[in-house]
Parts: structure tokens; C-alpha cells; sequence
């Protein structure tokens, strides 16, 4: 009660020892901040992320290493620790947040020149273990940083419809017997048989479809990555994804690839939706594999 | 270093609500798909296991961008969901198997010498063969 009233809340400069409350090493890197690092490009300016709100109050800059910039934000340590932290991102809600705000600066960073992505929380006890870890696999930020370079990551998705058995052929088109009348047993396996089939064959011509998109879309892309399909009910989705993948085209490659999909879906008919996602910041095609 | 990080326990709100600028008609499963499954990965100091997360996730269902992970860690929710399996009828057996047995539990211990045969909540009253007497105290 009398011995720690709240700290201002303007640590603008780091005085030491300035603030109250429980001791934190503040002759040491400061234990009550961490670095958060969110993607790696060649060069940004300060003024280049200014806009950006991150994850914290702090400004979202600019650390350079090894010849390259990382871009990084202070956030404070006791939110940030490994238990706070994964049980923060264990609420889908604060998961979503957390993920909007990276990738809002993902993407202003790569509206600055070519930027490599880092995976959600890539954190460090402050710049200098953020630098050597990251000077550690410069090799790898070249690298990646060569391959998207000039380039973007469309994402595409083919699904099939469930509603796309079509017309049902096993169904009479007089209507169905009641479960009273004669024959209504017999009518009833000739139906299911029908929807059955249909069933089969619209999963089928749907699977042909992703193959036919994916070999098409890959021939003009640079670089091609299938994602793992989204399982039925993810996101209350009803149709089933037979593709989900990501084409790495250069940026001036969107009217190329919208005028393919339009082409793609013109040949696929009814029961399979194609649909696309794009510009991304090449995430895809950060990585080795 | 700067910003307005408040003292230890200064309550900092960290994601206010105009903190997002992001484009928030992306798809939040093509999000989370990328950003948890794909750009580079090196190692942290501060190790968040993203695993737990999409755990938690798939649980949830927001998305299933990771189902071979999530195999290998004994998640299969999928395969038992009435909704999405055959197999499920069997898990829908074992649950019920459950629930007798934990029943059966229940009646034993009730057995066992509780003063209380109406049971606990919702359960219909026990009227079970009342030995209590005899047992020995404790």
C-alpha cells in the first residue's frame, strides 16, 4: 500500500534506477522490455515504419545487422514471457489481434522493398541477443531475401461444392414415395445409391479441377508451394478444399493471374469455386521448404 | 525503451483497439496458416511454443493448417466428430462407456458408506442395498 505507488507511466529515456517498484536490473539490458522481430529486409529507414502500430506503445524501428535491417519493437517483458504470451495467443481473440498487428507490419515493411517474414513470435531479451541470432543465419536472410525479392505470393483455393452433386439422378422426379408406401424401402437405396454416386463423381471432378489449376497457375508462377488444405468446418467453411495453394509471381504478375483463374474457372463449370488471395508478402516462400 | 510502458503492474494496454491498422479483411485462416506455419523460423529466446497455439486453435477450429502436427501430437478431433466421420459412432460408444462407468463409480462409492443416497446433482436419488451400519468406523 505505502511502499510502491504506480510509476508514472513516462519512461521515455531509461534514467537508472528512476522508477519504483519491485528491482529490475536496469544497470543491465533492460529485463523489462523484449524484442520483438517481425520481418528482415535490406534496408528501412525509421521514418519508413513509423506508421505501423505493432504490439506495443513503442515505435516500431528499424535494427540493423550484418548488412541488413530487421525490423523490431520493444514490448514489455512481462507480457511477452514464454507462459504470458502463449496463453495470450491461446485466446483466439488475442491470437487474431496479435496476428493482424504482424502482419500489418509485415506489410508496410515490404511496401519499403523486399522483405523476408518472420514466424509470429520471434522474440529476444533485448537488440543485442535479437543481433547475434540473427547475424547467426544472415546466410539464410540473403538468401530468402534473393528469392522474393520483386515478388509476391497470390494465394489459391479450389473448392467443391456440396451442393454440387447436381442433380441428384437418383432421385425420381415425381417425388418421393413416403415411408409408408410400397416400394418406399426400395426407392430409398436407389436414392441413396444416386446421391452416392454423384457424391463420387463431383469429388472426383473436383480433384481433377485442383490439379488442372495448380499445374496451370505453377507454369506461371516462379515458385509454387501447396499449402495444407483447411479441414471441412473451418471458419463454418461448408465446401471442401481440394487445393490451397501459393504462387510466387512477380509483382507486376496480377493481371496474369486473375486473367488465368478467370480462365480456370470458365473450364471447371459449376460445383467448383476457385477463388484468390493476394498481394501477399511472400511468407510462403520465406522458408527452405 | 520509450513509448508509454507504465511502471511494473502500471496496467499498459497493449493492443488498444486502433493499434491494428491491418487489413482486416484478410482471412484470418490464411493468416494464421502463413504466419504461424510459414515464414522464416530461427531460434528465439523467449520460445513460444507455436504448437500449443495451433493446438488450441484447430481445437477451436479456427483454421486446420497443420494436421500432420497436429497428428503427431494425439489431436485427431476430426476423425471422431460425428459431423466428419464414420468412426465417430464408435467414440460416440466409448463416451457412453464413460459415463457408465464413471456412474459405476459413483454407485460404489455411494456404497462405500455416504450418508447422502440422493447423490449430487441431476442424478435421480441412489437406493442401494444400505449397509452402512455395519462398516466399522473409521
Amino acid at each position: 500500500m505505502t511502499d510502491t505507488a504506480p510509476a508514472p507511466a513516462t519512461a521515455h529515456d531509461r534514467p537508472a534506477a528512476a522508477q519504483d517498484g519491485p528491482a529490475t536490473a536496469h544497470d543491465r539490458p533492460d529485463r523489462t522490455v523484449a524484442t520483438w522481430v517481425f520481418a528482415v529486409g535490406r534496408a528501412y529507414g525509421a521514418e519508413d515504419l513509423a506508421g505501423a502500430a505493432g504490439l506495443s506503445a513503442a515505435p516500431v524501428r528499424p535494427l540493423a545487422f550484418a548488412g541488413l535491417t530487421a525490423v523490431v519493437q520493444d514490448v514489455p517483458a512481462a507480457l511477452f514471457g514464454r507462459e504470458a504470451l502463449t496463453e495470450r495467443l491461446s485466446d483466439p481473440g488475442e491470437l487474431e489481434r496479435c496476428a493482424r498487428a504482424h502482419h500489418a507490419v509485415v506489410t508496410a515493411a515490404a511496401a519499403c522493398g523486399p522483405t523476408v517474414p518472420m514466424a509470429l513470435a520471434t522474440l529476444y531479451l533485448g537488440d543485442e541477443r535479437a543481433r547475434a541470432a540473427l547475424t547467426a543465419d544472415a546466410g539464410r536472410f540473403r538468401t530468402a531475401l534473393e528469392r522474393v525479392g520483386g515478388r509476391v505470393e497470390w494465394g489459391v483455393k479450389v473448392y467443391a461444392r456440396p451442393d454440387a452433386a447436381g442433380a441428384r439422378p437418383g432421385v425420381p422426379a415425381g417425388g418421393v414415395p413416403g415411408p409408408d408406401a410400397p416400394g418406399a424401402g426400395r426407392a430409398y437405396l436407389e436414392r441413396m445409391r444416386g446421391v452416392q454416386r454423384a457424391r463420387e463423381e463431383g469429388r472426383s471432378s473436383a480433384l481433377r479441377t485442383a490439379e488442372e489449376v495448380h499445374a496451370a497457375l505453377s507454369a506461371l508462377a516462379v515458385a509454387a508451394r501447396r499449402l495444407r488444405p483447411h479441414g471441412p468446418g473451418a471458419s463454418g467453411e461448408r465446401r471442401t478444399q481440394v487445393l490451397n495453394a501459393a504462387y510466387l509471381l512477380p509483382e507486376s504478375g496480377a493481371d496474369r493471374i486473375a486473367a488465368a483463374v478467370e480462365e480456370l474457372r470458365g473450364r471447371a463449370g459449376a460445383g467448383v469455386d476457385i477463388e484468390t488471395s493476394g498481394p501477399w508478402v511472400p511468407y510462403s516462400f520465406a522458408g527452405e521448404a | 525503451m520509450n513509448g508509454g510502458r507504465g511502471g511494473p503492474g502500471g496496467g499498459v494496454e497493449v493492443w488498444s483497439e486502433h493499434s491494428v491498422p491491418g487489413p482486416s479483411a484478410t482471412n484470418l485462416a490464411d493468416l494464421l496458416e502463413r504466419i504461424l506455419d510459414k515464414g522464416i523460423v530461427i531460434a528465439g529466446d523467449i520460445k513460444v511454443d507455436l504448437l500449443d497455439i495451433e493446438l488450441l486453435t484447430i481445437r477451436l477450429r479456427l483454421f486446420i493448417a497443420s494436421v500432420d502436427t497436429a497428428k503427431k501430437a494425439g489431436i485427431d478431433w476430426w476423425e471422431t466428430d460425428p459431423a466428419m466421420s464414420s468412426r465417430a459412432a464408435r467414440s460416440e460408444l466409448l463416451e457412453e462407456n464413460r459415463r457408465l462407468r464413471e456412474r459405476v463409480e459413483l454407485l460404489e462409492a455411494v456404497e462405500d458408506g455416504s450418508d447422502d443416497p440422493d447423490g449430487e446433482d441431476g442424478l435421480p436419488p441412489l437406493r442401494l442395498r444400505t449397509r452402512k451400519r455395519e462398516y466399522p468406523r473409521r
